[in-house]
């Protein structure tokens, strides 16, 4: 233990710890290497992984490291509920998207890219605020990742946290440079395998080793209120709704579960995501129960850092041994998250900015191979920077979070609506944003009927989410009654209450002004658009002898 | 002791439920693998 009270292991063990770790990943890697990539297989894999590979893929996608330390925060925080509220609308994410993942595989069975889809539905403009938003998305979670790697590395051992990102950084952008997503995928099964024999053992070693059953039921005295019950309004209100609004919008936003919605064989979309999606809550929840047994013991977070919460408890409960393999599950799981970010970032610039709009349908397939290795090389020393920097991300997760907020509805929506015009999208993100910043950062005074026209866009919102959600399971008619009924019950109880939470009006309102705005606007359009032309106009770059590039601009975008 | 098993069980099933996905994950890539092999296919 170091002054600190954390296992502290030699420089030379934690070296040798990421060098296994790296090197083995990087070894597995050679296992699928090819003379000649194309670049099917480096966006998507050919779109033809197979449902083991894809499941996992998936949960080791959507673990990164902060979802172990914010599910123990959260258990910690908001006592025995907290942890659900954490994993459970993380892991109905992955669920949620599934149904519209099948449309979009229908409508582009030969897509890389969600972009893509709307660059052949409405033209660039719409296209390139989805890219953007993936863009911003990806390049903040490496960056996340890399931290963690710095701060962790840190921690446990003397080694500085500059050593740690940029051992992380090498070490991901040397096993995914090659293969792209093809070993993004390959690679995460294996880590996945270890993060979840790991969780395994560390949550029943640590509630043994704490004391047991007795110990933790004996700490529930400890806790408020609140804290001890299962149904805590204060867990649902400040950390359930505002993970539950975004759902949808996490989904749609991030280009790692569109590219896998791409990549898996079109018939096992839907065992894929929902293996993912019971995996990932089973561990994400597991792990955060580690936060709930902190708080039954009366541990205290050294430095008041609730990050040092999962390795305090293993420092404090568990020999040196589980520490280590702690250490492989958090190196784990941001190098999974990290290498496929940089997947979807290469994907991005490959298709949404070289494919369409630099060589407009016409790419050279060496050329975009290399756009691909490039950004990979440029987006891991983006992230290196950035991390080393330590800067303060909240501002740019709120801005990006209520972007895919309000591109949830248009995006969805173009996809079954064949009048929704390329004006009626941009306007209604556009639009969207603008509100979204005035409820956020209260630009104008929240009294009297400003924000009563708030909670009412909220609740129209509130009903978004809830209709997507039921439409994508159930159908059109389930999906409007579902939406007009919440909107109903919003109406009534939100209004006069929801003020108090303006976090989340904002998020509420991003949904509901997009939906406004594209609803009114596409009423008002004659446009039909033929979804048949979309699979015409998605297509492989692999493929010589593409359409003319007149005719790829959809008629609303001309 | 009701309390503590249930309040164990809580925090136990979640492992528990890691157990059975890591196990079909397995098992769905050991099937991947052998269909790939016998249709002389990649794995990915």
């Amino acid at each position: 233990m170091n002054d600190t009270g954390f296992t502290e292991f030699s420089t030379i063990t934690v070296l040798l710890l990421l060098a296994a770790f790296y090197g083995g990943t990087y070894l597995l890697t050679l296992l699928i290497r090819k003379d000649k990539e194309d670049t099917s297989g480096f966006m998507v894999a050919g779109h033809h992984v197979g449902f083991g590979m894809g499941a996992a893929s998936m949960t080791a996608t959507w673990i990164w490291a902060a979802s172990f330390y914010a599910a123990a925060t959260s258990g910690y925080t908001y006592g025995v509920s907290g942890p659900i509220h954490y994993g459970l609308w993380g892991a109905l994410m992955i669920l949620f998207i599934y149904p519209f993942g099948r449309r979009f595989r229908k409508l582009a069975p030969n897509g890389h890219t969600l972009g893509e889809l709307i660059h052949a539905r409405h033209g660039a403009s719409s296209q390139l605020i989805l890219a953007g938003s993936n863009i911003l998305g990806s390049v903040i979670s490496l960056m996340v990742n890399f931290t963690a790697a710095g701060a962790l590395v840190s921690v446990l051992s003397p080694l500085s946290f500059e050593t740690g990102v940029i051992v992380a950084g090498v070490g991901v952008l040397a096993y995914t440079l090659t293969s792209g997503f093809r070993a993004s995928v390959f690679t995460d099964f294996a880590q996945l395998v270890a993060l979840m024999a790991v969780a395994i053992i560390i949550i029943p070693a640590v509630l043994f080793s704490a004391g047991g059953t007795e110990v933790m039921v004996d700490g529930l005295s400890l806790m408020t209120n609140e804290q001890a019950s299962l149904f805590s309004v204060d867990a649902i209100m400040n950390q359930g709704a505002p993970f539950f609004v975004a759902v949808l919008a996490y989904a749609i936003g991030n280009q790692t579960i569109s590219q896998r919605l791409f990549a898996v064989r079109e018939k096992h979309i839907k065992s894929t995501f929902v293996t993912a999606t019971i995996g990932y809550g089973a561990i994400v929840i597991g792990l955060g129960m580690i936060g709930l047994m902190a708080l039954s013991v009366g541990m205290e977070p050294i430095d008041g850092n609730m990050n040092n919460l999962i390795p305090q408890m293993v420092s404090t409960y568990l020999s040196p041994v589980f520490v280590a393999l702690f250490f492989i599950l958090v190196i784990g799981s941001l190098s999974s998250t990290a290498d496929s970010d940089l997947s979807a970032l290469s994907t991005i610039m490959m298709a949404d900015v070289y494919g369409k709009n630099i060589a407009k349908n016409n790419p050279n397939p060496k050329v975009m191979m290399l756009v691909g290795r490039i950004t990979m090389i440029v987006a891991t020393v983006a992230g290196l920077v950035f991390a080393s920097f330590s800067l303060d991300i909240l501002v740019m997760l709120v801005f990006v979070g209520a972007l895919w907020g309000a591109i949830v509805f248009p995006v969805i929506v173009s996809c079954y609506w064949d009048r929704v015009t390329n004006a009626a999208f941009t306007w209604s993100v556009v639009v969207a944003m603008a509100l979204f910043c005035i409820a956020r950062f209260e630009l104008l005074e929240m009294t009297g009927f400003t924000v009563l026209a708030f909670e009412a866009l909220a609740s129209i919102g509130g009903a978004v989410v809830i209709g997507m959600m039921v439409f994508g399971f159930l159908g059109r008619t389930a999906g409007l009654v579902a939406g007009a009924l919440t909107l109903v019950v919003m109406l009534i109880f939100a209004t006069g209450f929801l003020r108090d939470y303006m976090v989340l009006v904002a998020s509420l309102t991003a949904y509901g002004a997009s939906a406004v705005v594209c609803t009114a606007m596409t009423l008002t359009s004659n446009e039909r658009f033929d979804f048949d032309l979309i699979k015409k106009r998605v297509g492989d770059y692999d493929d010589a002898g593409i359409e003319d590039d007149a005719t790829m601009i959809p008629e609303g975008a001309k | 002791m009701t309390n503590e098993l249930v309040y164990g069980t809580y925090i136990l099933i979640w492992p528990a439920i890691t157990f059975v996905v890591l196990g079909v994950i397995c098992w769905a890539v050991a099937r991947d693998v052998r269909r790939a092999r016998k249709s002389d296919e990649d794995l990915i």
